[in-house]
Parts: structure tokens; C-alpha cells; sequence
């Protein structure tokens, strides 16, 4: 047998797709070289989204659970609530050096889809986001808010409707309009370029965790942690410490509701190599290739393929891979709201759940740092409904007949 | 092709290209592209290929959908196995896809039926998305294919020059089956070049840009296109632009050496069955 390494990643896309990546991958080694784009792009971060993102030190969990110092990076202090916005952003100003017009997404939790529509209004340029059907039903409020930014929201209403299809019903989009549109790829995953160029805008993160955290405590942390649907916080956290070797860099799965195919979405639990979406990486598939169903509590980790960096930093053991299911995700966001007045997006909590287990092992003079990638306003009805909150439902109804 | 058929098809061809390409059937001279004595994918007179998806709208009915595209008279058939998420199919093929994996349609189904298609005695070219093909190994699909009858083969999202590519090549060289690459205008002509030095059998022109001129369906970009692809080429090609009418095969023959339609026979197949087929390729054909 070979031992030969994966090569994971590459760029699987019809032809026509070719000139189209060649000259993005161009403008984006141009605009990496280029002062002023780096100069507008901090410029938007610091003064549009209001980095740096705080680092709060998570006193009373950490005395909770007994173990090393818990901190978390919020990313949901970011204007819109998540990390997302960061490669929009550069994606944003990439398409306006390219002469586009119109910003195209997909979108699962409405998290990237409501980002792309916020940047694609600051910068001027025309919006359109697909979102699965089913997805839709789930995230309503993001939708009234993609809509009143001017973004036009396009329903995906086969497959799963979910994630993968909306990113499908994208590339098609994309494929009609090439001359004007330019396909704002929400994780560090697609064809090449995509997963670099979002792993390189979203790689912010863990320089800041690394300079706050040497203010604080002047010491790397000994943990990394984030939750990975595709990876962009992940990749984005992780990033500037690969080459730190003390440092555990963990990535936290959908675990769902079970280990059978379709139950989770976790390709720790079961995925394998595959060619799909563009790109080589660990795929949830059927024996026969088909890409399976996926599901988690969280719509914006709920997707069947990791991005092929991460699939490469976890074939050669630098990445841990580890997952949470939909009961500890919720159980953590509700632990951390307790005792640290953070309300995290369900995505987030399945990091949060996975620092439960790991803090208490680790000693009192070592330091976790845990990625909130979003804020929870986003999952107020799922939380709602996770907790069978009746008054709730109350409100709910009464809003429904004052209108 | 019924006698019929290719007496109407003849006319089609004299009426639109007698310049270009007058003469009898195999006289035409072997290009540098296609050094194969037999490719059944060159004629002299436009052919027409008809796409059809394994398993849909069941398994056994697919079978009939076959059966009624070669007596209806195409010339090719192109079976594609439905893949979960067919990221550069339209709509139509997209969810005919999904129905045919949701009435139990499998690559090992699929591969069956091409064994029975194959007997029609009409070339076959298999469509497939790659990973379903990744997944059996590549060396094994390709060997599988060969052996239930196929000529060709397409998979849409595997790039020639890409790790994959060159093992499909590679495979395909030694299977005798044509690697058939996908192009669509706005491919810029280093690109054609490159793909040019490994292309053989026949180009799959195809396309999802709104492309219409402004007095018919096709722009005039189309058919220039088509003629660089001739000239880059020097194979056949085959063009699928989303066939309706007698008009739109009547059209493109004038340009294309294959014509290929598709969700014409999936949107037939809903409202008549698999048993309208026939009918509706003889209406296709004129």
C-alpha cells in the first residue's frame, strides 16, 4: 500500500468555472501584496466590525469546573454576530478590485448569508443569497433581516434543502451570471482559492487571540478550541499556532442526536475521502458516493464536508477532532449564559460543551481558549423550543393575532 | 436512425451545411484529434444524442425510456447516473436525479441498465458526477463501463489536468473509452488548447449562461464558439443547450455535429410516461 499523503483540496469544477478561478486566485496573491487593500480591509475591521473581538476570561466557569483558566474569544461581539463577516469583508473588497456587481452566497444558519448581505450594502454591490427551504423555516428572522438589508433571499426547495444544496443552487447561479457575480464562499471550503483566501482573512482571530492572551497572561494558550461545520472560525483560530507544537488545536463536530449516517454530522464519526463542492476532503457519503443527509441542532453545522485544510491537519494529528451533541451543545450555551452572561450561538456551544470535558483535565496554570464564533440572538426560537419554553409560545401566538 | 428519419436529417444537413460538409458518410478525412479508425461518435451527417437518467422515474422504467429513445431515433444515448447533488445539472435534471436515488436507483442499478442500454446497439457515453466514480476506484469504474458496453464517458466536475483526470485518462486510454471533456463558451482558448492534447471521441459542449440572441434561442457567440472548438479540436462536437422543438435540434444541426437533448425527455416522462419517448424524439427529429 501507498503511504503516500492526500492531497487534499484542488479545485473539481466544470470548465467554465476555470477563467473565473484563475483570475480571482490572481487578484487575491495581487491584493495580499497591496498596502491599501490591507490598509481597507483592517480599516473595515476595526471601524465597520469593531475588532479587535474582546477575549473574556471565563472566571466563574473556570472555578466550576476545577481545571485550567478558561477564556473565550468572542466573535459574536463582530457586527452581525459572527465571525463570518471578516471574509466577507476581504471577499467583498476582492469582488469590487474584480469589477463585480453582484455579491452570491449561501447560507445555513442565515449567519453568512446576513453577513454577505451587510457587506454587499456597505460596499454597494447587489446581493443575492440561496438558503434552503427547510433552512428558511428554521432561521426566519436572519431572512427578514438579509431582506430588509436589500438582499434578495432565494429559497432552495429540493434535496435536503438544507446547506449543501443552497451552496448547489449557488454555483449554478454563479455559472449564469460569471461576468457580474462574484460567489462569496462562506467557509474555507469550495474550490481553490476559497478555502486559503478565507483561512488568510479569517486568520485574525488567533493573532489576536495570541497578542491578548500574552497581555493577560503571558503565555500561549495550551488549548485551542472552536466548533467546525466547514471550519472557518476553526481554520481562523488555529491558524497562527500551527507551528506552536504545545499547542492542542481542537475542532468540535455536530454530534447530533446519534452515530447512524444522518444523525450527525460529524466526519469524525464517519466521513470519508471525497470529491464534492470543488474540493478533496472528508465527506458523510453512502458506500455508494452519494453524499448523505446530515443533521444537527445547528443549521450553520450542518453540512456533510470539512474544509480540506482541516481534513489535512487531522490526517497528520496536528487538528483534534472531537464532537458535541445537539443535548450538550444546548446544555453548554445554557452553562455559559449562567455563568458568564454569554448567550452563544448553538454552533458555538458545541465548543463550549467540549471545554467542559477538556478544562477540568488539564491543571490550574494552563490556559484553554475556546472561539464563541457567534452570538445567540440568532437561536432564540431554537432555544426557545429546546427548553419547551410555554410562555414563549405565548408570545408568539399573541404577536401573531396583534398583527 | 430509421430510414425515415435519416432521409429527413439528410435534408436538415443539405438545407443548413451541404457546403461545409457535403459528401458521403465515411469519407470524411480523420482528423489529427482522431486517429481512431471507428469513432461512432463521427458521422457525416448531424447525430442526435438523448440523455437519459439510470433509474428514472424507476428502474424498470428506464428501461422502457431506452427502449423508446432508440426507436424514437437517436443516434446516442448519454446515460447519466444520478448523483445526490448534481451541482451543473438545471432544475429539471436535478430533481429527476433525486427521484430516481429515491426509487432505489444505485451505480450498481445503473450499471445494469447500461449493460441493457449497450445492447440497443446505439453508442453509449456515461455521464457521471465524480464522486460516485472516485468512490468505486476509478481503474474499476472505468473497466465496469467498458465491459457493460460504454464508449465514452463525461464527468462534469473532474478537470483533465487534475490528480483524478489524469488517472481517468489513464484508464480510459487503456479501456478504449473516450474521456469526453465539457467545455462551455467563455473557455478561453489556452484552456481549449490544453484540454485539445488529451480530448478524444468527441467535446461536450454545454452551457449555463444565458446565452440567446436576440432573435432566436441561440447567439450567434454560440455558434462561434462551436466553430473554434472545430478548429481546436478537430473532433466532433456536441452541443446541449437546452433542447425543446424540432426548431432547436434543426438550428443546432446546422453548427453542431451532435445535438444533444436532455430535460426535454425528463419533463415528456412526467406528463406521458416512458412509454411517450418515442414520440417525442420522432417529434424532435421532424
Amino acid at each position: 500500500m501507498t503511504d503516500k499523503h492526500t492531497n487534499y483540496g484542488g479545485a473539481y469544477v466544470p470548465e467554465m468555472l476555470w477563467e473565473t478561478l484563475r483570475v480571482l486566485t490572481a487578484e487575491f496573491e495581487s491584493a495580499k501584496k497591496d498596502p491599501e487593500f490591507q490598509r481597507e480591509f483592517e480599516d473595515l475591521l476595526k471601524n465597520y466590525s469593531g475588532r479587535p473581538t474582546p477575549l473574556i476570561f471565563a472566571e466563574r466557569a473556570t472555578k466550576d469546573l476545577g481545571g485550567a483558566k478558561v477564556y473565550l474569544k468572542n466573535e459574536g461581539a463582530n457586527h452581525t454576530g459572527a465571525h463570518k463577516i471578516t471574509h466577507c469583508l476581504g471577499q467583498g473588497l476582492l469582488a469590487k478590485r474584480l469589477g463585480k456587481k453582484m455579491l452570491i452566497a449561501e447560507t445555513g444558519a442565515g449567519q453568512h448569508g446576513l453577513a454577505t448581505a451587510t457587506v454587499a450594502a456597505k460596499l454597494g454591490l447587489e446581493c443575492v443569497v440561496f438558503m434552503g427551504s427547510e433552512d428558511i423555516r428554521r432561521q426566519r428572522p436572519n431572512v427578514f433581516l438579509m431582506e430588509r438589508l436589500g438582499t434578495k433571499v432565494v429559497p432552495v426547495e429540493y434535496g435536503s434543502k438544507t446547506l449543501k444544496d443552497a451552496v448547489n443552487e449557488a454555483l449554478k447561479f454563479w455559472m449564469e451570471n460569471l461576468d457580474t457575480a462574484h460567489y462569496c464562499i462562506g467557509s474555507v471550503l469550495g474550490p481553490a482559492p476559497y478555502p486559503e483566501m478565507n483561512r488568510y482573512f479569517q486568520s485574525v482571530i488567533s493573532r489576536e487571540i495570541r497578542a491578548q492572551l500574552k497581555e493577560r497572561e503571558n503565555k500561549l494558550p495550551d488549548a485551542v478550541l472552536a466548533c467546525v461545520g466547514g471550519g472557518s472560525n476553526a481554520m481562523g483560530s488555529f491558524d497562527d499556532f500551527l507551528a506552536e507544537k504545545s499547542v492542542r488545536l481542537i475542532g468540535v463536530e455536530a454530534g447530533g442526536t446519534g452515530k447512524k449516517l444522518g444523525e450527525h454530522a460529524s466526519r469524525k464519526i464517519a466521513g470519508e475521502l471525497g470529491i464534492f463542492h470543488g474540493y478533496k476532503s472528508l465527506f458523510l457519503q453512502t458506500e455508494d458516493g452519494q453524499i448523505a443527509p446530515t443533521h444537527s441542532i445547528s443549521a450553520g453545522l450542518d453540512y456533510p464536508g470539512i474544509g480540506p485544510d482541516l481534513a489535512d491537519l487531522y490526517e497528520s494529528g496536528r487538528v483534534e477532532l472531537a464532537y458535541a451533541t445537539d443535548d450538550e451543545a444546548v446544555s453548554a450555551a445554557d452553562y455559559f449564559a449562567k455563568f458568564e452572561g454569554v448567550i452563544s450561538a448553538l454552533e458555538s456551544a458545541h465548543a463550549l460543551a467540549e471545554a467542559r470535558k477538556v478544562a477540568p483535565k488539564l491543571s490550574k496554570d494552563s490556559v484553554v481558549v475556546v472561539t464563541l464564533s457567534g452570538r445567540g440572538d440568532k437561536d432564540l426560537f431554537n432555544f426557545a423550543r429546546a427548553f419547551k419554553d410555554e410562555s414563549f409560545k405565548k408570545f408568539l401566538k399573541d404577536e401573531y393575532e396583534r398583527s | 436512425m430509421t430510414d425515415s428519419n435519416k432521409a429527413k436529417r439528410a435534408a436538415v444537413r443539405d438545407s443548413g451545411r451541404v457546403s461545409q460538409r457535403g459528401g458521403a458518410r465515411g469519407s470524411a478525412p480523420a482528423a489529427a484529434g482522431d486517429s481512431d479508425a471507428q469513432n461512432p461518435y463521427r458521422a457525416n451527417e448531424p447525430l442526435f444524442m438523448a440523455h437519459m437518467i439510470a433509474g428514472y422515474p424507476t428502474i424498470s422504467d428506464a428501461e422502457k425510456v431506452a427502449e423508446g429513445l432508440g426507436k424514437g431515433g437517436a443516434d446516442i444515448i448519454e446515460l447519466q447516473i444520478p448523483f445526490s447533488d448534481p451541482m451543473a445539472d438545471g432544475p429539471t435534471i436535478a430533481v429527476a436525479c433525486e427521484d430516481a436515488l429515491k426509487a432505489g436507483a444505485t451505480v450498481a442499478s445503473s450499471l445494469t441498465l447500461l449493460s441493457k442500454v449497450s445492447r440497443l446497439g446505439k453508442p453509449v457515453a456515461v455521464m457521471s458526477y465524480l464522486n460516485p466514480v472516485f468512490r468505486k476506484g476509478i481503474p474499476n469504474f472505468v473497466k465496469t463501463i467498458r465491459d457493460a458496453g460504454a464508449s465514452a464517458l463525461i464527468v462534469p466536475d473532474c478537470p483533465f489536468d487534475s490528480e483524478e483526470g489524469r488517472a481517468l485518462l489513464d484508464a480510459c486510454k487503456e479501456n478504449d473509452i473516450f474521456f469526453v471533456p465539457v467545455v462551455s463558451p467563455g473557455v478561453p482558448k489556452e484552456r481549449l488548447e490544453q484540454l485539445a492534447k488529451d480530448s478524444r471521441g468527441f467535446v461536450y459542449c454545454t452551457s449555463r449562461q444565458g446565452i440567446t440572441g436576440a432573435n432566436s434561442k441561440f447567439a450567434q457567440d454560440l455558434f462561434d464558439f462551436v466553430a473554434e472548438l472545430k478548429s481546436i479540436f478537430k473532433l466532433p462536437i456536441a452541443v446541449g443547450f437546452g433542447v425543446r422543438s424540432r426548431d432547436d435540434v434543426a438550428t443546432l444541426s446546422k453548427h453542431a455535429d451532435i445535438v444533444i437533448a436532455g430535460s426535454v425527455f425528463v419533463n415528456a416522462v412526467k406528463t406521458g410516461g416512458a412509454s411517450s419517448i418515442e414520440k417525442t424524439v420522432r417529434e424532435l427529429l421532424g
